[in-house]
């Protein structure tokens, strides 16, 4: 194959993959493609300059490890669908000295910063001779919740019988959306109409969370017991971050001390960015039964492309919206609410967790009981887990912890993470944000 | 008497990223019998657990918007707040009535010893 | 002090009547209805020929707030912590702006009540859309 000139043409896939719509009824690939292997790259708080820990190198890694843990053979692996964007908020600094150590250790791309700041297909199959029959590369936007739909699709449409999924993310010195614009002292007139007010990236959610409160009588402090079966989670997550590199708990207390951010969103309401790479291995059901691990079947892949009508979606536009997502992804999968032995949603930022499982209506929960339903057992050896990953609470932010501890659960293979009052059968997984998200629906077994 | 604030990450040698001062550094500073603790965004549970694991028996550990309750709780003539951070040390330390001091500034104050610094 | 603003193509009606001391709203004959932020198309029926401004009364309610207490941009870290608000409309509840609420103290905002828009300069004299608490003392 013509590795780097296939790659090189590579595209994010159009709109119409996404199963957005209402009513679409059974997804057509519903159990025909499964995902079998799992590779996660080390964590790290930002990049120490080494080659091997640029967002190439640590790409690099969890691909081969997620070949590695399927059991198949390079050679076979024909596709690729990834995120060629991997920035946590941080770019490389204008006029800053281009890091040609690292830049010069792998095959490059005419772009000096790809496989630094950011990382195309091209640059990914350059640097892994070993991949001699990839002949489909996609990209999924944003994060692997949108890239695990992209290949889902397109292994079920028979582009690809052997995919690897990827999303990796860099992170440099200096604060967090403290560079660019931020800094000087004119603004262009678009972006000025929201950005001039310096609501920091939480803003919306802090506010959606305030109505919520509002409407149903909730208040923050009902927030700790999630925030600290996150971290818990988290903590026995050995691929995260907090796992490797700061064992800390977050009580109550420590919770309730945290400094606000934009009120009602505090510090441990914020995940933290950091660089890690992961990838998956999808396969068809039929290959699937033939490699080493035990296949995780997807019953469908949904998403929400929902708009606010202004400048953030208010609580009846959130409630309207996750309402109507879960119907995509219970009508795509064949399953009701009944049948989730767990939830994966996301949560950064925590304070939108409740939003999207009110919305799948987990474990009956309607809208504003999510918090009472935090103060009950929502651990993982309970009957009702609540974010057995730890999500980027417990493990950093990355957007796909709920994915991996999905394929794990599943299989049986979560470590002391395992849930243990249920049986890891069908669960339901994505994000990021309740309006725009992508979502998966797992299963043991093919429907 | 005089009370010391540690910011932690970026400022002592088991921050997250590393900073300049060591913990022996604080050991020794607690030792001159100052009032030392931290003030980091750190969990308090954590900055305990961490203070203990070093063996320091520091006199507070607080989130980094509780300067003002620390200066409330200790009677001190003077009391400094050491990070590496304008926004998130100086400023508020100045606002609670704290001397700002950077790493390499603490080193070089009259109530520490040289050769505490991380090489 | 907020950050200053370079008015570009899509919003320089909105900048130059706020210098005016006016507030418009972009507005899709077609569908009657106001849309904000702006776009080069109307977000309900995609046609981009059909927008235009419309100066409306400047009146609206405080739909919603936080207290940012760590912002992002630096001219407005001397103020930490501040309001920033959720203003609705007067004509279209579903269109919102943001405001600082000047005069009403952190963190005691009032939801609901009503508000009135006033020009506030920036830091390069462009003056943008702010909201106070109806009756409230200047
Ligand atoms: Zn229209």
């Amino acid at each position: 194959m013509a590795r780097g000139g296939r790659a090189a043409m590579s595209t994010p896939a159009p709109a119409s993959v996404y199963r957005s719509g209402e009513g679409l009824g059974l997804w057509e690939h519903r159990g025909k493609v499964a995902a079998v292997g799992i590779g996660h790259s080390p964590t790290a708080r930002r990049w120490d300059g080494k080659p091997a820990n640029s967002v190439g190198g640590i790409s690099l890694a969890a691909l081969r490890g997620a070949i590695e843990d399927s059991g198949v053979d390079p050679a076979d692996v024909d596709g690729l669908v990834m995120d060629p964007t991997t920035t946590t908020g941080a770019f490389w600094p204008q006029g800053k000295p281009l890091p040609w150590d690292a830049i010069n250790a792998y095959e490059r791309t005419d772009d000096p910063l790809d496989g630094i700041t950011r990382l195309s297909a091209e640059w990914m199959l350059k640097n892994m001779p070993e991949l001699t029959g990839v002949q489909f590369t996609r990209y999924g936007m944003g994060c692997m919740s949108s890239a695990i739909c992209v290949a889902a699709q397109a292994v079920g449409d028979g582009r690809t019988h052997t995919c690897l999924v990827l999303k990796s993310w860099h992170n440099l010195e200096g604060r967090y959306y403290q560079g660019g614009a931020n800094a000087g002292n004119a603004i262009p007139g678009s972006s000025a109409i929201r950005s001039l007010w310096g609501t920091p990236a939480c803003f919306g959610t802090a506010v959606q969370f305030a109505e919520y409160c509002r409407k149903y009588g909730k208040s923050h402090d009902m927030m700790a017991p999630f925030i600290e079966n996150s971290r818990n989670n988290g903590l026995k997550f050995p691929e995260g971050y907090w796992a490797q590199h700061r064992p800390e708990e977050i009580t109550p207390e420590d919770y309730k001390a945290a400094r606000w951010i934009a009120k009602p969103a505090n510090l441990f309401d914020n995940d933290m960015p950091i660089m890690v790479s992961a990838a998956y291995l999808f396969t068809t059901a039929e290959r699937a039964r033939q490699l080493k691990q035990k296949p995780v079947y997807i019953l469908n892949h949904a998403s929400s492309r929902t708009r606010p009508r202004s400048l953030t979606p208010t609580l009846d536009e959130v409630e309207e919206d996750t309402a109507r997502t879960a119907r995509k992804i219970y009508e795509g999968a064949g399953i009701t609410a009944a049948d989730l032995s767990f939830e994966n949603m996301y949560d950064g930022f925590a304070l939108f967790h409740q939003f999207h499982i009110e919305g799948l209506g987990y474990r009956g929960i309607k809208f504003g009981e999510a918090l009472d339903f935090y103060q009950t057992d929502i651990s993982i050896g309970g009957p009702n887990p609540v974010s057995p990953s730890g999500g980027n609470i417990g493990c950093g932010r990355s957007r796909f912890w709920m994915h991996t501890d999905c394929i794990q659960q599943i299989q049986r293979r979560a470590s002391s993470r395992q849930v243990t009052g249920v049986k890891p059968e069908v669960a339901v997984s994505g994000g990021p944000m309740p309006l725009g998200g992508n979502f998966t629906v797992w299963s043991s077994t093919p429907g | 008497m005089i009370l010391v604030s540690f910011d932690i990450d970026g400022t002592l040698e088991e921050g997250d990223p590393p900073g300049i001062l060591t913990m022996d550094f604080v050991r020794q500073v607690k030792g001159e019998g100052l009032l030392v603790g931290s003030c980091s965004d750190r969990p308090i549970s954590a900055q305990r657990a961490l203070w203990a694991r070093h063996g320091i028996d520091v006199d507070f550990a607080v989130s980094k918007h509780m300067l003002g309750e620390v200066k409330a709780s200790f009677d001190a003539e003077v009391y400094y707040h050491i990070g590496d951070r304008e926004d998130l040390d100086k400023r508020p330390a100045e606002q609670a009535g704290f001397r700002f001091l950077w790493p390499h500034e603490a080193v070089a104050m009259p109530w520490t010893k040289t050769g505490s610094v991380r090489p | 002090m907020k950050q200053g603003v370079d008015p570009d193509d899509l919003t320089r009606p909105f900048w130059e009547a706020a210098n005016e001391g006016r507030l418009v709203i972009q507005y899709c004959a077609d569908c009657d209805r106001l849309q904000h932020p702006p776009g080069r198309t109307c977000h309900a029926c995609g046609s981009g020929d059909t927008l235009q401004w419309r100066q409306v009364s400047g009146r609206g309610r405080i739909y919603n707030y936080g207290v940012v207490h760590d912002c992002p941009i630096r001219l407005l870290q001397e103020d930490q912590p501040f309001n920033a608000a959720v203003v609705t409309l007067e004509e279209d509840p579903g269109i919102q702006m943001y405001s600082h609420l000047p005069g009403t103290p952190v963190d005691e905002v009032p939801v609901g009540e009503a508000v009135e828009v006033v020009f506030e300069a920036t830091a390069n004299g462009q003056k943008v859309p702010e909201w106070r608490v109806a009756g409230a003392q200047r």
